[in-house]
């Protein structure tokens, strides 16, 4: 416990540097943001004028955001639940000792320390028709004829596979640490009781590894919802618009067509989603 | 005892598939560096061929110094700037009376969950007034507002659990607060230092959103040179693997570094 003695005085100097530092380096900019939205501001253009909801209007109605909204959720959902479902069976698995378990370990948790920008590369370049592993002699192989890269729907699941690749340690990581924790004594208990493996899984380790599991969603959906580097480099956003989540759509506006004042309404948007998501799920952490 | 009962070569075998994932794709890039540009474009690809270092020779001689350069002197000065601010930080948030603490705390935390594209637009836009776009400084600034948080966080966990007897033994002795956080706090926090400042380095060397759009040509990091080698029309794989796998050893080897660092720390700790 902590004693009030040690607390009396507050540390003021000890934290104004890094508050000072995070105040101008965040609050300001967040500040700067929401002035940015309600700015005409198109950089090849000479001129620049307050605009009001001009640029919330033109986002919000237009179907290219809706789209690149639908293609971040569907990104998402199937991103953050493959990495949930394979982190799990690997926490579980890797929990158990056997010959050689802390290198197994280590490999697994190695792509964690590739850049995203190598990982889409890797990938882009397994997958390629002509002069990938995976593109020219696995897929043809199995029946895959069209270039993964190339084919809308196969696109998605291209960006998707190599996230998987990319970050499914981070999610291995957080439930290996949850699942130490849980004592040992209770599956003992529960093999004097008969239960089987399945029966120890569905009612002990489940019911007991959620909290790390929603704490891994959350920030999992977080990354995902910014994910940038690995799609830019792997598609783009193509075939057309196919794999173009909000992250490229608002790269596209802002840096590509100038338009800054509406990339920063697309930024502020995208802020509040992610703010009620994270209020929404973080509640139901507390709850617990 | 049966060997091979069915739910160890289940388990052996969904570790065997998943560690196969992991690694075909690293070998694959280890591979492509080592091929000439006209291997490389060979369809369907060979496995067999005469190793090269062409590639490689490129990254060398290719003028690509700087670019390695930049990317090791924006990730050190993060190390620097998230440890120098952010263990006083940490320490007084970790001292706090429990409210002011909490707010404060959450706040922090709540920088490092605010989805990066939201402060890379005004962030650009503000570098671009003031004349900073494409330099280090610029930089070093975006990738702060990820660290220092991150800085924070972990090492406020950490102190929170150092034991308090020996900091009120210290002030007894007329010791003042810096001197605790110098004499009493940093020398038992080694290893958590270094595990902080290899996450920092990590975090700014593989950064790519910031990166890309704050500079162009000066102060180009590794993941933006990748990316921009990546638009282009002419595609080099062998040099662009021998790019990637050079990005990786820098990450592979600190950690490797810290591993140890970590490890030697603790039991040190547990001997005393």
């Amino acid at each position: 416990m902590r004693r009030l003695g040690l607390l009396l005085r507050f540390p003021g100097a000890f934290l104004a540097p890094a508050i000072l530092v995070l105040a101008s380096i965040v609050l300001f900019p967040t500040g700067y943001l929401l002035y940015l939205s309600v700015r005409h501001w198109v950089i090849t253009r000479p001129f620049q004028y307050f605009s009001g909801l001009d640029n919330y209007r033109l986002v919000l109605t237009s179907p290219s955001f809706w789209g690149a909204a639908q293609t971040t959720l569907v990104f998402i959902v199937a991103t953050v639940a493959v990495t949930l479902v394979l982190g799990t069976a690997l926490a579980v698995a890797l929990n158990r000792p056997f010959a050689g378990r802390g290198v197994v370990r280590a490999l697994v948790v190695l792509p964690l320390l590739v850049p995203p920008i190598v990982a889409g590369f890797t990938w882009r370049f397994l997958l390629n028709r002509e002069i990938g592993m995976l593109g020219s002699w696995i897929l043809p192989a199995v029946g895959v004829e069209a270039s993964m890269l190339a084919h809308p729907d196969l696109a998605m699941v291209s960006i998707v596979i190599a996230d998987v690749w990319s970050r499914t340690s981070f999610m291995f990581l957080i439930l290996l640490a949850a699942l130490q924790g849980i004592p040992g004594s209770l599956y003992e208990a529960a093999r004097i009781d008969g239960a089987s493996d399945a029966q120890e899984f569905v009612f002990i380790t489940l019911p007991l590894l959620l909290p790390a599991m929603l704490v891994g969603v959350i920030f999992r959906a977080i990354e995902a919802v910014n994910t940038f580097d690995l799609i830019f480099v792997m598609t783009q956003g193509g075939p057309g618009t196919a794999t173009q989540t909000l992250s490229i759509y608002g790269w596209r506006t802002a840096f590509t067509s100038f338009d800054i004042g509406r990339g920063a309404a697309i930024a502020v948007v995208m802020v509040v989603f992610a703010v009620l998501a994270t209020t929404v799920l973080s509640r139901r952490v507390l709850e617990r | 005892m049966r060997l091979l009962r069915p739910r160890a070569l289940l388990l052996g075998g969904f570790i065997g598939v998943y560690l196969a994932f992991v690694l075909l794709p690293l070998a694959w890039l280890a591979l492509g560096a080592f091929k000439t540009r006209f291997e490389s474009l060979r369809s369907p690809p060979t496995l067999i061929f005469t190793p090269t270092f062409e590639a490689f020779g490129k990254v060398v001689a290719g003028g690509f110094g700087g670019v390695f350069g930049n990317s090791v002197t924006i990730a050190l000065a993060n190390v620097a700037l998230a440890l120098v601010l952010g263990v006083p930080a940490a320490y007084a948030l970790a001292r706090m009376r429990p409210k002011p603490r909490k707010n404060l705390a959450f706040w922090v935390l709540s920088i490092r969950l605010a989805p990066a594209f939201g402060l890379v637009i005004p962030l650009y836009a503000f570098m671009r007034t003031v004349g900073l776009l494409d330099s280090l400084g610029a930089v070093i600034i975006a990738h702060l507002t990820i660290n220092l948080p991150l800085a924070i966080w972990l090492m406020m966990s950490y102190f929170d659990d150092l034991p308090i007897d020996v900091e009120e033994a210290a002030i007894i002795d007329g010791a003042n607060r810096l001197g605790v956080l110098r004499y009493v706090v940093l020398p038992v926090s080694g290893p958590m230092l270094i595990a902080v400042a290899m996450l920092v380095f990590v975090f700014s060397w593989n950064e790519f959103l910031f990166a890309f759009i704050l500079t162009s040509s000066r102060a180009q990091t590794v993941p933006a040179l990748i990316a921009s080698l990546a638009g282009t029309m002419n595609f080099d794989w062998p040099l662009m693997s021998a790019l990637s796998i050079s990005a990786l050893v820098p990450a592979f080897v600190v950690v490797l570094f810290a591993q140890r660092a970590i490890t030697e720390g603790l039991t040190a700790g547990a001997i005393k």
